[in-house]
């Protein structure tokens, strides 16, 4: 009797074990921001990963940007850097505007995309625009630009957040074909400079 | 007091209970990016209309509700293959602005890309297969052809084209429907 009970008891464990570590790796992999935590912070504050699609990549790596990002491509085709944070390291919400400032990126284009962190997809609006590229952005004689990041509509090179107030997005900068100069100086490049300018 | 048994059921139950929480933890991160690009593939054959067959995304700009954290500004084309009865083709031309080709297997590593400044002479001839396949040379071999080894049966193809503007949107597509993707033995190359 009691070799059954403890059988029993036993395999309740076990059963109880597997269910929680199921669990804990479902919490490690939810997607939402998790994908960017074993991501690099630049000086600058901007994220960066070489483990994108890479066999490099740890296992829990893999599983976060498989979940939050599937099909990405290897560092030797693409360079990606995140920002979830402003200039200040204050959270990216919709509740704000922001000025994002950059200079000419050695690389052979590059867009810059936002999304809705708590979809991972884009915003929708009556633009229709979830980013701007090195291609079609305007800019100064000097090469520099500015996209401003806002809910409400704005004149010039304007890149919409949620409509809904206090919702957090991401800005994803993709870097197509870098200059070596550009890789072998990769994440210490200079990145653009994301700048609050009114809640 | 406990009894000496009832210490080693304990005991077995504590080590049942850490084992299973340490396998299921493991088996669950390691599964997670198989299980991904399963419903992916599931999800590419459907619109594609079987494996190993492209499907075309026709629009230009975002579209809401697709994958997460897409670029909005490469239309892509994607193939879900799996190679158990053989290799797979995929042929077409390059486009003028930034065009790749990537290759990912069943664990969601990038295995394989190149883009337009690989090809010669813009148009391309891939032969996915796996390691043991043996293709009949005479038949199938032409100057650009490439062959390329999966390391899995299933996987994923994928094209990205770089598109400005939606005036570039008929080009792009001819550039779509000029490409061929099935089994090796169907396969009629471009040009």
């Amino acid at each position: 009797m009691k070799i059954v009970v403890g059988f029993v008891i036993s395999i309740a464990a076990a059963a109880t074990g597997a269910w929680a570590g199921y669990d804990n790796a479902k919490g490690l992999i939810r997607g939402g921001d998790s994908i960017f935590d074993t991501f690099k912070e630049t000086e600058s504050g901007w994220l960066f990963s070489d483990d994108i699609g890479s066999s490099n990549a740890s296992l829990l790596e893999r599983a976060r940007i498989a979940v939050g990002g599937p099909l990405g491509l290897s560092s030797s085709e693409v360079l990606y850097f995140i920002a979830l944070n402003d200039s200040e390291g204050r959270r990216l919400t919709s509740s704000c505007s922001y000025v994002v400032t950059g200079v000419p990126i050695d690389t052979r284009w590059w867009s810059l995309t936002l999304y809705d962190s708590s979809t991972q997809n884009y915003v929708e609006n009556t633009q229709n625009r979830s980013s701007w590229n090195s291609a079609v952005l305007p800019k100064r004689k000097d090469g520099s630009w500015q996209i401003i990041v806002s809910a409400q509509s704005s004149e010039g090179n304007w890149l919409p957040s949620q409509k809904i107030a206090d919702q957090p997005f991401e800005l994803n900068l993709r870097t197509y074909n870098p200059s070596d100069k550009t890789r072998q100086a990769a994440p210490d490049i200079a990145l653009p400079i994301v700048e609050r300018t009114g809640c | 007091m406990l009894s000496r048994s009832t210490l080693v059921w304990v005991a077995t139950a504590v080590v049942a209970a850490t084992a299973a929480f340490v396998g299921a933890k493991a088996f669950t991160i390691y599964q997670a990016p198989r299980m991904v690009m399963s419903t992916i593939e599931d999800t590419i054959a459907q619109r594609a209309g079987g494996w190993n067959a492209c499907w075309h995304n026709r629009q230009f700009g975002p579209v809401p509700g697709g994958a997460k954290r897409a670029n909005p500004d490469s239309v892509v084309t994607l193939m879900a293959y799996d190679l158990f009865n053989g290799p797979v083709r995929v042929s077409g031309e390059t486009w003028p602005d930034y065009w790749s080709m990537s290759l990912y297997q069943q664990n969601s590593d990038n295995y394989f890309v190149t883009n337009d400044r690989d090809i010669e002479r813009g148009k391309f001839d891939f032969i996915i297969a796996l390691p043991g396949h043996k293709l009949p040379d005479h038949k199938f071999s032409a100057a650009n052809t490439r062959r390329i080894n999966s390391p899995t049966n299933k996987g994923i193809m994928l094209i990205r084209r770089f598109v400005k503007e939606e005036a570039d949107m008929p080009a792009l597509l001819e550039n779509q429907d000029l490409m061929r993707c099935n089994p090796l033995a169907l396969h009629d190359p471009v040009g």
